[in-house]
C-alpha cells in the first residue's frame, strides 16, 4: 500500500514528480493533454472516467468503448510502434506492467516522454490503479465514484453468495485446443471465488494445460468457456463435451460461452463479469428474486 | 599476383563504391520511410533546414530511425560475412551461420536470459555468447582430432546441433506462458525496432574489428577454396585460420542474435548474388559483403516498416520471404 502512495514533490513548472505503481519516479504534466494509453484496459479506464478528450492514442484490440476504436492506433500493447507513438506528441503515456515490454518504456523516456506504468493484479489493485489514473487526469471525483459504485456492486454479490454454502466445482477454459484453464493468479479466479464457486484449475501455474481425461476426472459443475472463439466454435466445443452425459455440466446442460473481456481485462468491467458469472454459478439464488 | 594488384585495386574500388551508392539509398529510403509515412519530401526539408522546423520529426528521424538503419545495416552486413566466412571454409554453398547451430545456440542463450529477466544489454548479449561459444566448442568436439576440417564432419555436426537447438527452444517456448512470450516470438522473428544509438555504437564497436580481421583473412578464404593441399603449400597455417574465422564469426552472430534475434536467410543470400556479380575472390567479397548486406536489410527493414496497416512486422519475416524464393531462383539460374 505504502509503494503505491502518491508522492507529490512541486516543481516549479506546471510539472510534478510522482511515483507509479512500479515505485518509479515519473514527472507528469500537471494537465496532461495528449495521452497515449498503452493497453486496452487503459483505455477502458480512461473511457470509465470521461476524460476520453486527453487520449490521443490507443493500441490495438482497443474496442471498448466502441468509440475507442476510432483513435489513432500504436500497435498492438505487446509490439508497440515507436515511431507512431512519438508522432502523436503524447506529453503522458500510461503503460501496464504485464504487457508491455520495458524496453519500450525504456526508449519512450529517453525521448523525454513520461511513461507512467500501472500495475493491476486483482480487483482491488485495479480500483487503486483507476484512483492513480483519476488523480493523473485530474479526474478524481469521477474516478472516486467509479471505485464507489464497484465496491458497492461487489459487496452486493458478496453478500448473496453469504446466503448459500454450496460451492460448486468450476471449470473454466480459455483455450480450445488444447484445453487451457486459468490458475490462483488470475482475475478470472478471482470473480469464481466472489461468485461462490470453486476453481477447478487452481494452482500455481497461470495457464495450466488439461488433457480431456483431467477434466473428466475433475467432474465440473459448471464449464464456462470464455475463449475470443466465435459461437459456431462454441457449438462445436459444447457438442465436445455432450459425448460425456455423466459429467455434471453436461447433464444439467450448464456450459455457457462468455466475452472473454469481461473476466481478463484488468477494468472496471470486471464487475460485470462478477455480477454475470454470480447467476451461471448459483442461478438458484435469483429464482427467488425474480 | 603482384601484377594483378593495381586491377584488383581498382575494382575493389570500383564495386566498393557502388556498393556504397546502393547502401546510401538504402539509409536515404530508410529514413524517409517509416509507418508514420511521413514521406521522402519532409524527409529532404528535415535535411536541408528548410521549411518549418518541427521536432517531433526531429525525434523520429534521427532518433528512432536513424539508430535502426545503422543497426540494420551492422547486422546485414555481419550476418552475410557470417554466410561467406561459413561458405569458404567448408566449401560448401548452403553453409551459414544458422547450418552449423551457432545462430539456435545463442538463441537458446538468449532466451534463457530473457526469462531470466535480464536486460538486453549486457545480459542477454552475454547469455546469447555463452550459448553460441558453446554450441562452437560442441561442434568443434564431436567433429575434433583429424576431422576438424573435413566439411561434412563439421556440417553434419553442425546440422544435429542445429536441429537439437531448435527441439530446446521449442521447449522454452512451450514453458513459457506468460507476456514474455510474446517478447520472446517477435525476437525469434528477428525485430530492429527496440534499440536507441547506444545499443548500435556498442554493436559497431563489437562488429568493425571482425569485418577488419576476416577482411585480412580474405586471401587465405581464397587459398582454402582452391584445397587443402594448394592452401598448405602456399603457407596458409589451415587449422589456425579456420579456428580464428570460427571463433570470429560466431562471435559477430551472437552479437547481432542478443540485438535483434534471428533475422534469417541473410547469409545465404547475399553472397551468393555477390559471388554471382563479382566473381569469387573473397579480397572483393568480403568488403562486397559488408556493403551489400547492410543495404539488404535496410531495404528489407524499409519493407517490414511500410507493409503492414497496423503496426510494424519483425524484419526477419520480409528477409525469409524475399530470400528464400530468390536464392532458388539463382540456383536455378546458375545450373542453366
Amino acid at each position: 500500500m505504502t509503494a503505491l502512495l502518491l508522492i507529490t514533490i512541486r516543481i516549479p513548472s506546471d510539472a510534478r514528480t510522482v511515483t507509479d505503481q512500479l515505485g518509479r519516479l515519473v514527472t507528469v504534466p500537471d494537465k496532461p493533454q495528449r495521452v497515449v494509453s498503452l493497453a486496452p484496459n487503459i483505455t477502458e479506464i480512461i473511457f470509465a472516467i470521461g476524460q476520453e478528450h486527453r487520449l490521443k492514442g490507443v493500441t490495438m484490440y482497443s474496442d471498448y468503448p466502441p468509440k475507442a476504436a476510432k483513435l489513432p492506433m500504436v500497435g498492438s500493447y505487446v509490439h508497440l510502434d515507436l515511431e507512431r507513438i512519438v508522432a502523436l506528441k503524447p506529453d503522458l503515456c500510461i503503460a501496464i506492467s504485464d504487457g508491455n515490454p520495458k524496453v519500450v518504456a525504456q526508449r519512450l523516456e529517453s525521448l523525454k516522454i513520461p511513461v507512467y506504468a500501472v500495475d493491476p493484479r486483482d480487483l482491488n489493485t485495479i480500483m487503486e490503479t483507476i484512483i492513480e489514473i483519476g488523480k493523473l487526469l485530474n479526474a478524481n471525483k469521477q474516478a472516486k465514484l467509479l471505485v464507489q459504485n464497484m465496491r458497492f456492486r461487489i459487496q452486493r454479490v458478496k453478500s448473496l453468495v453469504a446466503k448459500t454454502a454450496h460451492r460448486p466445482r468450476v471449470f473454466s477454459q480459455i483455450g480450445i485446443s488444447p484445453i487451457v484453464s486459468i490458475g490462483t493468479n488470475t482475475f478470472m479466479h478471482e470473480l469464481i471465488i466472489l461468485a461462490g464457486g470453486i476453481n477447478l484449475a487452481a494452482g500455481p501455474v497461470s495457464y495450466p494445460r488439461f488433457s480431456l481425461e483431467q477434466v473428466l476426472a475433475l467432474s465440473p459443475e459448471v464449464i464456462i468457456i470464455t475463449s475470443m472463439a466465435r459461437a459456431a466454435i462454441f457449438e462445436k466445443v459444447k457438442s465436445e463435451w455432450n459425448k460425456w452425459p455423466d459429467l455434471p455440466a453436461v447433464r444439467d446442460k450448464r456450459i455457457f460461452l462468455e466475452n472473454s473481456n469481461l473476466f481478463d481485462r484488468p477494468t472496471p468491467r470486471l464487475v460485470d463479469g462478477l455480477e454475470l458469472l454470480i447467476r451461471l454459478i448459483h442461478p438458484e439464488l435469483f429464482e427467488e428474486v425474480d | 599476383m603482384n601484377t594483378q594488384t593495381p586491377s584488383l585495386l581498382k575494382r575493389l574500388l570500383f564495386i566498393s563504391l557502388s556498393l556504397a551508392l546502393v547502401l546510401l539509398i538504402a539509409m536515404f529510403l530508410g529514413l524517409s520511410m517509416g509507418s508514420t509515412q511521413t514521406g521522402i519530401h519532409a524527409f529532404l526539408q528535415n535535411l536541408t533546414g528548410t521549411g518549418s522546423s518541427d521536432s517531433m520529426l526531429d525525434t523520429i528521424i534521427w532518433q528512432i530511425r536513424f539508430p535502426r538503419i545503422l543497426l540494420a545495416t551492422l547486422v546485414g552486413a555481419a550476418l552475410s560475412l557470417g554466410g561467406l566466412v561459413f561458405q569458404a571454409l567448408l566449401r560448401n554453398p548452403l553453409a551459414e551461420p544458422y547450418i552449423l547451430g551457432i545462430s539456435g545456440g545463442s538463441a537458446i542463450g538468449a532466451i534463457i536470459g530473457i526469462l531470466m529477466g535480464f536486460s538486453r544489454f549486457p545480459g542477454v548479449s552475454l547469455t546469447a555468447f555463452a550459448g553460441s561459444i558453446a554450441t562452437l566448442l560442441l561442434i568443434l568436439v564431436m567433429s575434433s582430432g583429424q576431422t576438424i576440417l573435413k566439411k561434412d564432419a563439421l556440417l553434419l555436426s553442425g546440422v544435429m546441433v542445429n536441429a537439437f537447438c531448435a527441439a530446446v527452444i521449442m521447449f522454452l517456448i512451450s514453458l513459457t506462458q506468460d507476456s514474455r512470450l510474446h517478447s520472446i516470438i517477435f525476437w525469434l522473428m528477428g525485430d530492429l525496432s527496440m534499440v536507441d544509438i547506444g545499443h548500435v555504437g556498442i554493436l559497431a564497436a563489437i562488429l568493425l574489428p571482425c569485418f577488419i580481421l576476416v577482411f585480412w583473412f580474405s586471401n587465405s578464404m581464397n587459398l582454402l577454396l582452391m584445397g587443402k593441399e594448394m592452401a598448405q603449400t602456399m603457407g596458409v597455417n589451415i587449422k589456425a585460420v579456420t579456428v580464428i574465422l570460427l571463433v570470429t564469426t560466431s562471435f559477430m552472430v551472437s552479437a547481432t542474435v542478443s540485438y535483434c534475434g534471428l533475422v534469417g536467410f541473410i547469409g545465404l543470400v547475399v553472397p551468393h548474388l555477390l559471388r554471382l556479380l563479382f566473381g569469387p575472390d573473397h579480397r572483393v567479397l568480403v568488403p562486397a559483403c559488408v556493403l551489400g548486406g547492410g543495404a539488404y536489410l535496410v531495404f528489407c527493414d524499409v519493407f517490414a516498416r511500410t507493409l503492414p496497416e497496423q503496426g510494424e512486422m519483425p524484419a526477419g519475416v520480409i528477409t525469409a520471404m524475399i530470400g528464400a524464393p530468390l536464392f532458388i531462383y539463382l540456383l536455378k539460374r546458375t545450373r542453366r
